[in-house]
């Protein structure tokens, strides 16, 4: 019985451990390859008891790379947690998303994701993002953890510097109002207002050739997102998505919180140049998918 | 039979979710034979240092002395250039022992583990797993 509970006991440490290495990708210390060295970056750490501006976003933004913590991938981790029954029951999904449309169902079957219930190698998908195509939004946003991405705020707008791909998402706050029937955008356009201390941004326009996540949820140019940002404190922001689109879903599909951590870091270049990821696929995606000749 | 499933119970449910980020990140779980490792022994063709996938291609020989083109898939340079790797870190003809999880398709490729360079050092260094993912519970910040 003791043997048995010793052995339970080191499954445990070792699944804690190993969601810790899961978690914890490939961290984002803050600079560039070759440029500047860990040993040459000011330490900084979270300190919640300084005084902040609720007001302010500013800030390199990551989403937490700690022990347990379950990666988010999408507005939810559905796609992982209710097919894989391996998922501890407290990182399971509290939200899920709304029946697709049949227009959405046929979309999403015509995927071929390399992640998830359905994951092919990414030598056999259909995910653009393996050549370069542009992630979208708010794909993008589940890309913190390796990718963060910055606040700027000017007095009209706000941006938000996605690492990847050296993205500038603007946020207009000078009261225009959206766009109507505007021509289809990677990132959509959006616009922001102040609602008491959160930061709401509706944003629509999305060119529906972007997957929602690396799953392959799919969206339609219809989508609406409403986000709302609200700093909680100096080094935390918290963010709730709620996405709207009936062509694709039935009813808005409401994402789980996501709280982002203020980091020391430099958002650094990191472009997929096609000719570079051409060539890795050529030579090593590929041939380890078996459709190409080694 | 029975009891001796139920006490194994545990262990498999371990091992599940133990294999589950693998399986769920970066689809190299579907690609490559995670639970395999295999060594392999060549000299470096081509050292790929670019975003988002490095990738370190090497000629092996097979039993029967044929020349063999390996390919390695890394994690990107930011991950790697935190685990002791850099652009100049391999240089066409340098010798290297790679360790890996083969590809399910059986062709020569994999996807990297540790790599021992000629002067005795391995790569990634302690504390990484060979894509980058630190292997302690400090932030990365």
């Amino acid at each position: 019985m003791q043997k048995r509970f010793a052995s339970i006991l080191a499954l445990l440490t070792l699944l804690l451990y190993s969601q810790a290495a899961f978690a914890q990708t490939y961290g984002t210390p803050g600079y560039s390859p070759g440029a500047w060295k860990p040993e040459e970056l000011v330490k900084r750490p979270a300190n919640p008891s300084k005084p902040f501006s609720p007001h302010d976003l500013s800030g390199v933004w990551s989403t937490p790379t700690k022990p347990g913590y379950f990666e988010r991938h999408s507005l939810n981790d559905k796609w992982l947690d209710i097919k894989d029954k391996a998922v501890p029951d407290q990182m399971k999904s509290q939200t899920y998303p709304p029946p697709m449309t049949p227009w959405a169902k046929a979309k999403f079957d015509a995927t071929r994701p390399s992640y998830g219930p359905r994951s092919v190698p990414p030598g056999l998908g259909n995910d653009d993002v393996s050549t370069c195509e542009p992630m979208g939004y708010p794909r993008d946003l589940w890309e913190a953890n390796l990718r963060p991405f910055e606040i700027i705020q000017t007095p009209d707008r706000i941006l938000q510097h996605m690492q990847y791909h050296d993205i500038w998402r603007t946020v207009w706050t000078d009261g225009r109002p959206l766009p109507k029937n505007p021509d289809p955008a990677w990132y959509g356009y959006s616009i922001g207002r102040w609602d008491g201390d959160t930061f709401v941004v509706e944003s629509t326009g999305y060119d529906d050739r972007t997957w929602l996540d690396h799953f392959g949820s799919p969206h339609s140019d219809q989508m609406v997102l409403v986000e709302r940002f609200k700093r909680l404190d100096m080094d935390h922001l918290q963010l709730d998505i709620t996405l709207t689109d009936p062509k694709a879903y039935t009813a808005p599909w409401v994402g789980e919180p996501i709280i982002f951590d203020r980091v020391k870091v430099a958002i650094f270049e990191e472009i997929c140049a096609p000719s570079e990821e051409n060539h890795f696929n050529d030579q090593i995606r590929d041939p380890a998918a078996g459709t190409a000749k080694p | 039979m029975k009891a001796r499933l139920a006490s194994s119970l545990p262990l498999i449910l371990g091992l599940l979710v133990l294999t589950l980020p693998l399986l769920a990140h970066h689809g190299t779980g579907v690609a490559y034979e995670v639970d395999k490792q295999i060594t392999i022994k060549g000299a470096v063709t081509e050292w790929i240092w670019a975003n988002p996938h490095c990738g370190l291609l090497f000629d092996g020989t097979d039993d029967k002395g044929n020349v063999v083109h390996w390919g390695a898939e890394m994690a990107n340079p930011h991950a790697l250039s935190q685990a002791g790797l850099n652009k100049d870190t391999f240089k066409p003809g340098d010798k290297v022992t790679v360790v890996g999880h083969p590809a399910r398709s059986g062709a020569p490729r994999l996807e990297l583990q540790t790599v021992t360079l000629a002067d005795g050092r391995v790569l990634p260094e302690k504390g990484y797993k060979g894509n980058g993912v630190k292997l302690t519970d400090e932030p990365g910040q």
